[in-house]
C-alpha cells in the first residue's frame, strides 16, 4: 500500500469529481448557447443536499437507508484502483480489473435494490433498466480490459498501464471504453442526466425517492464513479506525464497530477459534445450500441493476438 | 341538407347565424339523426352543448352542431324534460360524442343511457354526488364538501406481468397537472387512461350574469397558449350576437396576432420535442426562437402571451408603424434561425429514430373521435379552420390558406407539419404585412341583444377552438361553452400510445402538445 499515493488520490477524486462534472456541464452549456451555472455549481448542489434533512417513504426499510453510504464507499474503493498520478495504483495488492468491476456491480447492485425497497414505480422502472442494460455493459467492460490486459500478461492496473499502449487494438478498446463510460455515467445517448420525463429515467429513477443528504452522497459518489472512469481512460490509453512507479519526486507527481487533470478534462468535454450531438436512443436501441461496445471489445481482444503474436 | 335526416327530425328552426342550419330532434330519434348526419353529410361533431332552460321553457337543451360542408353548421337540438333527467346516448353510433356527453351527465345530471364509459370525467372521485355545477340552482359562492366515494376512475387490467403506472398529477417537469394510469407488460404499454380537469376553474359559470365585454377577459385566460385564440373565437361569437362587423384592418390585425401566436407556439413545440428525446442542441435552439418571438409579442402587444389585444367590436392593440416594422424585422431573422433549426434537427439520425413511426394515429381514430388541427392534418385529415370556416382577415388575404396535410399519423408527421406550417405562418405574416387596410381599429358593437344564441370558431395552434355563447333577455351572458382544440384531441393521444414503449410517451405527448387548462375551463 502506498500511503502517500493514497492520501494523495482520496481527496483527489472526493473533491476534483464535481468540478470535473461541473466543466462538463459547463461545456454543454455552451455548446447549447446557453450560459450556465458555472463550473462551482455541483458544488453548492452537494452542499445544499447534505445540508438538508431527508425525508424517506414509511415504506422504506433499512435497504433504503444502507444503500447510500454502501454505494459510495464501493465507488471511492473502486476509484482508489485507478493509476492516477503514476504508473502504479495506490493500492497496488488489489488494483485488479476484476475487482474494479466487481465493486461497481457491487454498487449497482445496491442502488437497484434500494430502487425497489419503497415499491415506487419509477424506481423500479429504473432499476430494471439500468440492470437490464448493466447485463450488457460488464461483459463489454470486462472484455476491454482483458485485451488491455493481454499483453501486459496481468489484470493489475499497475501491469495494465504501459508506455501509452499504442498497438493496434488500441483503437478498437478505446472506443468500446468510450461507449462504456456512457453508458456507466448514464449520458446520452443511452441515459439522460439532465431530464424531468421520470418515464424516460433509467439512473435519475433509481434515486427519485431519495432527498437530502443521502441524495447527495449518491449524486457526489456517482460523479467519483465518473472521474474513475474518465481516470481509467485516461490511464489506459493516454498515460502522458505520469510519474513513474514509486518516485517520490514533488515535481514528478506534479506533472502527472496536470497531466491527469487535463486528460480527463478533455475526455469529458468529448463525453459533453456527445450529449450535445445526439438524441437519447430508443430504450431497446441503447443495446444495440452496447453490444457494438462488446463487439469492440472483441475486436480489441483478436487484434491483440493476430497482431501482437 | 334536410333529405340526410328526413324522418329524424321534427322539423327546421329559425336561423340564428346565416352558416347554421338546425332542427327540432326528439331525443328518442337523437342517436339515429347524429349517425345520418355523420354517415350521410361527412360530417364531424364539432360541438355538442348543454343548457339549463328551466326557468324559461321548463326544459334541459343539448344541441349537438356538425361541421358539414365548406363554412356550414348543422346543429341537432333536443329538449329533455327535467322530470325524467335522461337521454338515449349517441356514443355508441357517434363515438366523437363520448366525453360531450360525460361531460354533460357531470355538469348538468343529465344521465347519457347507453353510453359506452358513463363514468365521470369533469368531476373527480371526491365530489358529491347530485351537485350538478352548470345547472341554475347551483350556488358557487358555497363551499363544496369533499366525500368519501367509491372511487371510479380507472378500470383495472390483470393479468401475468402487467404492471401499473400511475405518473402526475405532479409532475417533475413545471408543467400543467395530469394523470396518467399506464398498463404495461415490460417496457411496451398495453392501455393508457388519462385522469385529466385538474384545472376546473369554473369560467363556464363564472361567466353566467356578466356582460359580454367582462366575460372577454375570462375568455383570453382560458389557457395561457392559445389566448389570443380564445379571444377571437369569443369576440367573434359576441359580434355575431350582435350583428356587426368588425373593419377591415381590424381582421388583419387579427389574423397578424393568431399567426403570432401560432410561430410562438410551433417553434416551442419543436423545441420541446427535441427536449422528449434528449436533443439538447435542439431543445436550446427551439426555446431560443420561441423566446424571440414571445418578445416581439410584448414589444408589440405589451405581453408575451398576446393577453388584451382584443376586443369586441375589433382589436385594442393596433400597431403602429414601427410595430409593424418591427414585425417584420423579427420574423424575417426567425425564418433565417428557423432554416438552419429545423435541418439541423431533420439532419440527426438519432432524432429520426426516434421520431418515425413512434405515437402512429391512425387516420380513421382521429376522424372517429373528431381530431382537429395539427393532430387531425397529421394523420391526414384534411381540417383547418382558417379555411373551412373563415374568420379573421384570412378571407381577405392574397393567397388561399395553405393546409399542410401529412399521410404518416406519427410523431415525425406531427413535427413536418408544424415545420411546414411556420413557413406558411411566416409568408402570412408577410402578406398581412404588406396588404393591411388603413382605417379604424374597432366599431362599437353597441348593444349587445338578448335571448339570442351563436358561436364562432378561430384557428389556434392546437386547432380549432369554438366558442358558444347565449344571450339572457338582458344582454348578459346566459350561457357560455368553450371547447378547445385540446377537448377532441386528447382521447387521441389516449388512443395512440398503446404499442408503443414507456419511455416514448413524453415525446408522443409533447407531438400532440394539448393543452390541461383549456381542456378543463
Amino acid at each position: 500500500m502506498d500511503w502517500l499515493l493514497l492520501a494523495l488520490q482520496i481527496p483527489l477524486m472526493l473533491l476534483l469529481a464535481p468540478l470535473v462534472q461541473g466543466i462538463i456541464k459547463t461545456s454543454k452549456a455552451r455548446w447549447q448557447s446557453r450560459r450556465g451555472p458555472g463550473v462551482l455549481q455541483p458544488y453548492r448542489d452537494i452542499a445544499k443536499w447534505l445540508s438538508r434533512e431527508s425525508v424517506a417513504s414509511d415504506q422504506a426499510s433499512w435497504i433504503f437507508r444502507a444503500a447510500p453510504p454502501v454505494y459510495a464507499a464501493a465507488i471511492l474503493f473502486a476509484a482508489l484502483l485507478v493509476p492516477t498520478l503514476e504508473r502504479r495504483s495506490p493500492l497496488p495488492a488489489i488494483a485488479d480489473a476484476i475487482v474494479f468491476v466487481g465493486l461497481f456491480a457491487l454498487a449497482r447492485f445496491w442502488l437497484a435494490i434500494a430502487a425497489l425497497d419503497t415499491a415506487s414505480n419509477f424506481g423500479g422502472m429504473g432499476a430494471s433498466r439500468e440492470v437490464a442494460f448493466a447485463a450488457l455493459v460488464e461483459p463489454a467492460l470486462l472484455l476491454v480490459l482483458f485485451a488491455v490486459a493481454l499483453p501486459a500478461g496481468s489484470t493489475s492496473f499497475s501491469a495494465m498501464v504501459g508506455d501509452g499502449w499504442p498497438g493496434a487494438a488500441a483503437v478498437p478498446a478505446f472506443a468500446a471504453l468510450l461507449v462504456v463510460t456512457i453508458a456507466e455515467t448514464g449520458r446520452v445517448p443511452v441515459d439522460n442526466p439532465d431530464t424531468h420525463l421520470e418515464l424516460t429515467m433509467i439512473h435519475e429513477g433509481m434515486l427519485l425517492e431519495y432527498s437530502g443528504r443521502p441524495l447527495g452522497v449518491i449524486h457526489w459518489a456517482t460523479q467519483v464513479k465518473q472521474l474513475a472512469f474518465l481516470s481509467l481512460l485516461a490511464a489506459l490509453f493516454f498515460p502522458w506525464g505520469m510519474a513513474d512507479a514509486g518516485s517520490r519526486a514533488p515535481l514528478a507527481l506534479l506533472l502527472g497530477l496536470l497531466a491527469w487533470f487535463v486528460t480527463v478534462v478533455v475526455l469529458g468535454l468529448l463525453l459533453g459534445v456527445i450529449e450535445t450531438a445526439y438524441a437519447k436512443l430508443r430504450i431497446f436501441r441503447a443495446p444495440d450500441l452496447i453490444g457494438v461496445a462488446s463487439v469492440l471489445g472483441v475486436l480489441a481482444v483478436m487484434l491483440t493476438f493476430v497482431v501482437e503474436g | 341538407m334536410s333529405h340526410a335526416i328526413d324522418g329524424h327530425h321534427d322539423g327546421e328552426l329559425e336561423r340564428r347565424m346565416s352558416n347554421e342550419t338546425r332542427f327540432a330532434v326528439a331525443p328518442d330519434t337523437l342517436p339515429n339523426a347524429c349517425l345520418a348526419v355523420v354517415e350521410h353529410l361527412n360530417a364531424r361533431l364539432a360541438l355538442m352543448v348543454g343548457e339549463d332552460e328551466r326557468a324559461s321553457s321548463g326544459m334541459f337543451r343539448l344541441s349537438y352542431t356538425f361541421a358539414v360542408a365548406q363554412g356550414q353548421w348543422l346543429t341537432l337540438e333536443t329538449l329533455i324534460d327535467p322530470a325524467e333527467p335522461a337521454f338515449p346516448s349517441v356514443t355508441p353510433l357517434v363515438p366523437a360524442a363520448h366525453w360531450y356527453e360525460r361531460e354533460v351527465q357531470d355538469m348538468f345530471g343529465l344521465t347519457a343511457v347507453g353510453h359506452p364509459d358513463p363514468r365521470r370525467l369533469v368531476h373527480h372521485d371526491d365530489w358529491p354526488d347530485g351537485l350538478h355545477p352548470l345547472r341554475k340552482d347551483f350556488d358557487p359562492s358555497l363551499p363544496v364538501p369533499r366525500v368519501d366515494r367509491p372511487a371510479e376512475t380507472f378500470h383495472t387490467l390483470h393479468g401475468e406481468g402487467f404492471v401499473e403506472i400511475p405518473v402526475g398529477p405532479i409532475h417533475a417537469g413545471v408543467i400543467e397537472p395530469g394523470h396518467f394510469r399506464f398498463a404495461a407488460v415490460g417496457e411496451a404499454v398495453f392501455d393508457l387512461q388519462p385522469r385529466l380537469f385538474y384545472t376546473h376553474r369554473g369560467i363556464e359559470k363564472l361567466a353566467e350574469g356578466k356582460t359580454p365585454a367582462q366575460v372577454l377577459q375570462l375568455a383570453e385566460r382560458v389557457c395561457g397558449a392559445c389566448s389570443c385564440s380564445h379571444g377571437v373565437s369569443y369576440s367573434q361569437a359576441v359580434e355575431t350576437l350582435a350583428g356587426i362587423e368588425v373593419p377591415p384592418r381590424a381582421a388583419a390585425v387579427r389574423t397578424l396576432y393568431l399567426e403570432l401566436e401560432r410561430l410562438y407556439n410551433h417553434l416551442g413545440d419543436l423545441g420541446n420535442i427535441c427536449a422528449g428525446v434528449s436533443f439538447a442542441a435542439g431543445a436550446s435552439f427551439g426555446a431560443q426562437l420561441k423566446e424571440a418571438v414571445q418578445r416581439l409579442n410584448e414589444r408589440v402587444a405589451g405581453n408575451r402571451f398576446l393577453h388584451g389585444v382584443n376586443q369586441i367590436g375589433g382589436v385594442r392593440r393596433d400597431p403602429s408603424a414601427s410595430d409593424l416594422h418591427d414585425i417584420a424585422a423579427t420574423t424575417t431573422h426567425i425564418a433565417t434561425e428557423f432554416r438552419s433549426f429545423i435541418e439541423m434537427m431533420l439532419s440527426s439520425d438519432t432524432v429520426l429514430e426516434r421520431l418515425k413511426t413512434t405515437g402512429f394515429l391512425p387516420a380513421a381514430t382521429a376522424r372517429a373521435l373528431g381530431a382537429v388541427g395539427v393532430a387531425a392534418r397529421a394523420s391526414g385529415v384534411d381540417v383547418d379552420s382558417r379555411r373551412d370556416h373563415p374568420h379573421a382577415g384570412y378571407p381577405a388575404l392574397p393567397m388561399p390558406t395553405p393546409v399542410v396535410v401529412r399521410s404518416e399519423g406519427d410523431v415525425y408527421a406531427r413535427v413536418l407539419v408544424r415545420s411546414d406550417e411556420i413557413l406558411a405562418t411566416l409568408a402570412m405574416i408577410r402578406a398581412v404585412l404588406d396588404t393591411l387596410p388603413d382605417g379604424p381599429a374597432a366599431v362599437s358593437p353597441g348593444r349587445v341583444p338578448g335571448g339570442r344564441a351563436a358561436f364562432a370558431v378561430s384557428e389556434s395552434p392546437r386547432g380549432e377552438n369554438i366558442h358558444f355563447v347565449r344571450t339572457a333577455p338582458d344582454g348578459t351572458i346566459e350561457r357560455y361553452r368553450v371547447r378547445s382544440a385540446s377537448y377532441p384531441n386528447w382521447p387521441a393521444v389516449a388512443a395512440c400510445v398503446p404499442g408503443n414503449m414507456v419511455p416514448d410517451f413524453p415525446v408522443i405527448n409533447k407531438s400532440f402538445e394539448l393543452c390541461y387548462a383549456c381542456l378543463d375551463r
